[in-house]
């Protein structure tokens, strides 16, 4: 592994930088569901006894910030992907709160020089302190050669 | 069919194409839901100021019609993971196909896993990911 990733692994990964409310509107939970395709009356109905949000809806949720203070600039950054883990479902209506952290840093080489990726997690809890998802943002900085 | 159970599934069985609605339109209200209001996802011309080829599909709102493909296939399937790469832009207006294979099926916890590609007409893949996905287990 690089040196500067090396240390840059050491000073910012699983480090809380940042903590966020969020609110769940199910006007705007079902209209993020009908846009997507969804039929299923789980993520469209509000009488629905089980109605939720789609699982993807977190992805959509940002923190204050992306990378932590004093992050290294290893190059201009681009979205790269987005990873989504769900253990309950978001209801909407109710208040979550988002933690983020670096889960990951690592570099790749090709033919255009080093790419660098940051893997934000934004880990989400409802008010009883639940773990309801994870939402992982996948930033890729390409070193100018 | 729909699939309602664990052992429904067949390995190495693909999932029904799904033609996600990629209008600008949709695209637009889209990004305007989420706060991404600009116009490399709202107007045509504005992105290709952006120097983009056309305005873009929001990566998310691709996650977005990957989930709603296998909600199609199984409509009770609990999704517990999905992770998806932005490869190229999905160009909005241009028609795209969504297609899934199962890679594994574990009929004792009753998950499995599907690899999926967002390709546009060309053939040339724009997004793909791994969704791993609980069914019932009947």
């Amino acid at each position: 592994m690089d040196q500067d990733i090396a240390e840059a692994r050491d000073q910012f990964l699983n480090q809380d930088f940042d903590e966020k409310t969020f609110e769940i509107p199910a006007d705007k939970t079902i209209e993020y569901a009908r846009l997507c395709g969804e039929t299923a009356a789980r993520f469209l109905d509000s009488a629905h006894p089980d109605f939720q949000a789609p699982p993807t809806f977190i992805a959509s949720l940002s923190g204050s910030r992306a990378l932590p203070e004093n992050f290294p600039r290893f190059g201009l950054g681009m979205d790269a992907g987005k990873g989504v883990e769900c253990f309950l479902p978001v209801r909407p209506g109710t208040t979550i709160t988002g933690r983020t952290h670096l889960h990951d840093i690592y570099s790749k080489t090709g033919r255009s020089g080093r790419m660098v990726f940051a893997v934000s997690r934004i880990e989400f809890f409802d008010a009883a302190g639940q773990h309801l998802a994870n939402a992982d943002s996948r930033v890729v900085m390409r070193e100018k050669s | 069919m729909a699939i309602s159970t664990i052992q429904e599934v067949v390995f190495g069985e693909d999932l029904p194409t799904f033609i996600p609605d990629t209008s600008l339109a949709i695209a637009s209200q889209f990004a305007k839901l989420v706060g991404w209001g600009g116009p490399r996802f709202t107007d045509h011309e504005g992105a290709r100021k952006e120097g983009l080829p056309g305005a873009m599909v929001p990566g998310i709102l691709n996650q977005g019609y990957l989930v709603a493909m296998i909600h199609h296939w199984a409509p009770d399937a609990e999704i517990k993971a999905i992770d998806t790469v932005f490869r190229a832009p999905v160009i909005a207006d241009e028609k795209h196909t969504i297609s899934g294979v199962v890679t594994d099926v574990n009929e004792e916890d009753g998950q499995v896993e599907i690899d999926l590609t967002v390709a546009n007409e060309k053939g040339e893949t724009r997004v793909f990911g791994t969704a791993t996905v609980q069914l019932p287990l009947g």
